[in-house]
């Protein structure tokens, strides 16, 4: 009897092993956590995507893209029900970090940076609709929403005052996530990140 | 000898992914099935490991470079991994983690194991009540799991490893949470098992004195002694750091010993001693 | 998504009449009101809306968590009639004006429309969410024909965040315990965020490593699962899943229809 240590298998794998199974519920529970520490300091950021990105850092951009959509349905089924349309946005959040880590863009502190706007790129390029069919392009956060007064006051277009609203909120938030990943995933005892890779 | 009746691991090697030095060092057993065997070592001297290749979850879940071989009753966990796994029961050191999570209560959490065999609801119903009882969580039953106490909760990781009716079970540390009556119930009732064979890790050395008919004592990765209570606690290495049984202990003091010129490890032992001696 | 509220069941026995809709007739009940709300711009129409939501929900259970989502968004609303009707890009009428400055039809009514849809939405699915239980939608999915690990992946965080947040409060204490410096800035506070963030998190994924061995062992994928029947029988939920879903296919149909005729 020789067993050979599984090998690393494509970063696109739609077949959910036992392990991303039980990744998942886990990275939307850090969501929520983080969030709530979030609120309870009231920090001006969200970091309600942090178990996505440790989700897709761990275990691929699917097993990420599962998380932040399950994350914002069952957010909207329990507390908040807009926010269900918001799983988009977080799909697209899953999917923009699996890659970038994959690609080696979370391996050192200049890189997470980089990677972050990318990220918080995608993220405000989908909530953009979504703020304008549902809020008119606010986002409900007031130094967000007075810009978004003072553009459209202005007269620029709406879009582009509410991808501005969306974006700078996000720039903010997605810098703040990337870095706590970048660390914490840092500080992952090897066989945690090696149990959640293998493909079993 | 009947290889069907035998556990029998040779020159077994376990590495883990990753890892520069092996975790288990050249094991080699071979003692009959149907007993209960007590596992000893300090921390970090590779018990979990011996459990989780014992369990087969090395290399079937957690990827280790292994060699050797590892046979129980004629079957391997490489040959057929789900009839192995269904002939096991395993409690793994970490009673929550054990718990399914997507269970409303304790009732459901015991018959999760069955329904996944496809057994049938009034089996089942028959099944979680004498194993409850057995456990002591009848009045649990339709509480929450994850309002159970640390013992509680042992016992109901117990409880599910035993509902299948496993001819092989393993215990990772048990009683680590439980209070002294708990463990006293548990290793009470671990005499009662029949036609299993019983692999417990414990720090409870006195506790396995009563009931185990072998100690295996690891030390560093390599397992250092095999036998019964009696021969392997007579015969420690200081090296090993492995504290001897309270009857050992008292009967060394009280210099009673038994025919062999050996000190009693349980209390039965201790009686048979006092007696030859005076 | 409080620890409470999560799972506290029904207190079992008093089965109500809406017990017996199934969740997915709900689900797709919420469909049909945000498809309706967003069919026309008939205020009228939104306002009826509004009301059979609101009297479903009266005539079930009204329960502190919708009154928490209705909360933040009738603040929001509030916002946006403000910004839309001040500056809403089609303004042209002056409905009314407050020391001097002029609050326009257009944007009001602009304001409203999209506010009215947001208040369907939440009040459609404030009936799904007090009138349904986490477990009962786990049950259900399942014997709808899901797969148990699908059903897991969906639903085990309802059942597992509790832990995580014990887990979370034991940490917080012994870092109390230690003495943390009061934080100023964002940057402070950030970092004061991870020795509970990284523990926490070892944590809960820890967890996670051992469920997964323990589903495996348990025989979780055994092709031989055979989930036990739910207690709860739903009435005419085959009819009810027809009929919604028809609802559904007919507004959206209709709403590209238009939207492809517009276009020429
Ligand atoms: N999944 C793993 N990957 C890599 N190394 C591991 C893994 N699990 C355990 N080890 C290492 O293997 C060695 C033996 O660990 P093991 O858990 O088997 O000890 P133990 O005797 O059960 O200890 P304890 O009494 O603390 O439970 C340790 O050095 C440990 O760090
Ligand atoms: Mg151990």
């Amino acid at each position: 009897m020789k067993t050979e240590p599984i090998n690393r298998t494509s970063m696109w794998k739609f077949k959910l092993s036992a392990a991303t199974m039980t990744l998942i519920p886990a990275a939307v529970g850090i969501n929520y956590v983080a969030k709530a520490l979030a609120e309870g300091l009231k920090l001006p950021v969200w970091l309600g995507s942090l178990g996505t990105f440790l989700a897709s850092m761990l275990a691929g951009p699917v097993a990420g893209a599962i998380s932040g959509f399950i994350n914002n349905v069952i957010y909207g089924l329990t507390l908040s029900p807009i926010s269900t349309v918001y799983a988009i946005t977080s799909i697209g959040i899953g999917i923009a970090v699996g890659i970038l880590h994959a690609r080696g863009w979370f391996s050192s502190a200049k890189k997470v940076f980089v990677s972050a706007i990318i990220i918080a790129i995608v993220s405000a390029v989908i909530s953009t609709p979504l703020n304008v069919i549902f809020w008119g392009g606010q986002t409900g956060i007031a130094w967000g929403d007075s810009l978004f007064a003072v553009m459209v006051a202005n007269h620029l277009p709406v879009w582009l005052a509410s991808f501005t609203d969306e974006f700078v909120l996000d720039i903010l938030d997605k810098v703040c996530v990337a870095y706590l990943a970048f660390f914490i995933y840092r500080q992952l005892p090897q066989r945690m990140v090696r149990f959640f890779r293998d493909d079993k | 000898m009947d290889e069907d009746k035998r556990i029998v691991l040779e020159n077994l090697n376990v590495r883990y992914s990753g890892m520069e030095t092996s975790q288990l060092k050249n094991i080699n057993i071979n003692t009959p099935i149907g007993q209960i065997i007590g596992i000893v070592g300090n921390s970090h001297s590779g018990k979990s490991t011996l459990c989780r290749v014992l369990a087969g979850i090395i290399p079937k879940i957690i990827s280790a470079t292994i060699s050797g071989t590892y046979t129980i009753a004629g079957r391997s966990p490489m040959d057929d991994w789900t009839a192995f796994n269904t002939s096991t029961g395993v409690v793994l050191q970490n009673p929550a983690g054990q718990l399914s999570g997507l269970a409303d209560t304790v009732a459901d959490e015991l018959a999760f194991d069955l329904i996944n065999q496809g057994t049938s609801a009034d089996v089942i119903s028959k099944r979680v009540a004498n194993v409850a009882a057995q456990m002591g969580l009848t009045d649990q039953l339709r509480q929450k799991p994850e309002s159970l106490s640390g013992g509680q909760m042992q016992r109901l990781a117990i409880a599910t490893a035993i509902i299948t009716q496993p001819q092989i079970l393993i215990m990772d540390d048990p009683t680590s949470e439980m209070d002294p009556v708990g463990r006293q119930q548990f290793f009470h009732w671990l005499t009662t098992v029949k036609d299993t064979t019983v692999f417990i890790v414990s720090s409870e050395i006195d506790d396995l004195c009563e009931v185990a008919d072998s100690i295996w004592i690891m030390s560093e990765g390599e397992l250092v002694s095999q036998g019964s209570p009696q021969d392997v606690f007579n015969h420690l290495s200081p090296e090993w750091q492995i504290p001897t049984p309270t009857v050992y202990q008292m009967a060394e003091k009280m210099n009673w010993r038994l025919t062999g010129d050996v000190f009693p490890v349980a209390a039965e032992e201790l009686k048979e001693a006092f007696d030859a001696t005076n | 998504m409080t620890d409470q509220s999560m799972l506290s069941d029904e207190s079992a026995g008093k089965s109500k009449w809406y017990n017996a809709v199934d969740p997915i007739t709900k689900l797709l009940f919420i469909l049909d009101m945000a498809l309706l709300s967003f069919a026309g711009t008939n205020l009228i129409m939104e306002a009826g809306l509004i009301t059979a939501a609101f009297l479903l929900l009266v005539f079930s259970k009204i329960s502190s968590t919708t009154v928490k989502a209705l909360g933040f968004s009738l603040f929001l609303i509030f916002t946006m009639l403000v910004i839309q009707g001040l500056f809403y890009s089609k303004n042209q009428t002056v409905l009314f004006s407050v020391l001097g400055i002029n609050f326009y039809k257009e944007g009001l009514m602009y304001a409203t429309t999209l506010g009215s849809r947001v208040l369907v939405i939440i009040l459609a699915s404030g009936f799904f969410m007090v009138t349904t239980t986490i477990s009962e939608n786990a049950k259900y999915l399942e014997q709808s024909g899901l797969s148990y690990k699908t059903v897991y992946v969906l639903m085990s965080v309802c059942y597992i965040l509790p832990e995580i947040m014990g887990n979370m409060r034991k940490i917080q204490q012994a870092q109390r315990v230690r003495g943390v410096n009061p934080q100023r800035t964002i940057l402070q506070k950030l970092k004061s965020v991870l020795p509970v963030l990284i523990p926490l998190v070892i944590k809960t994924l820890d967890q996670s490593m051992t469920r997964s061995i323990s589903l495996q062992l348990r025989g979780f994928d055994n092709p031989k699962r055979k989930a036990l029947k739910a207690d709860t029988h739903y009435r005419l939920a085959g009819m009810w899943h027809i009929g919604l879903t028809m609802i559904a296919v007919v507004l959206i149909g209709w709403k590209l229809w238009t939207k492809i005729n517009g276009l020429f």
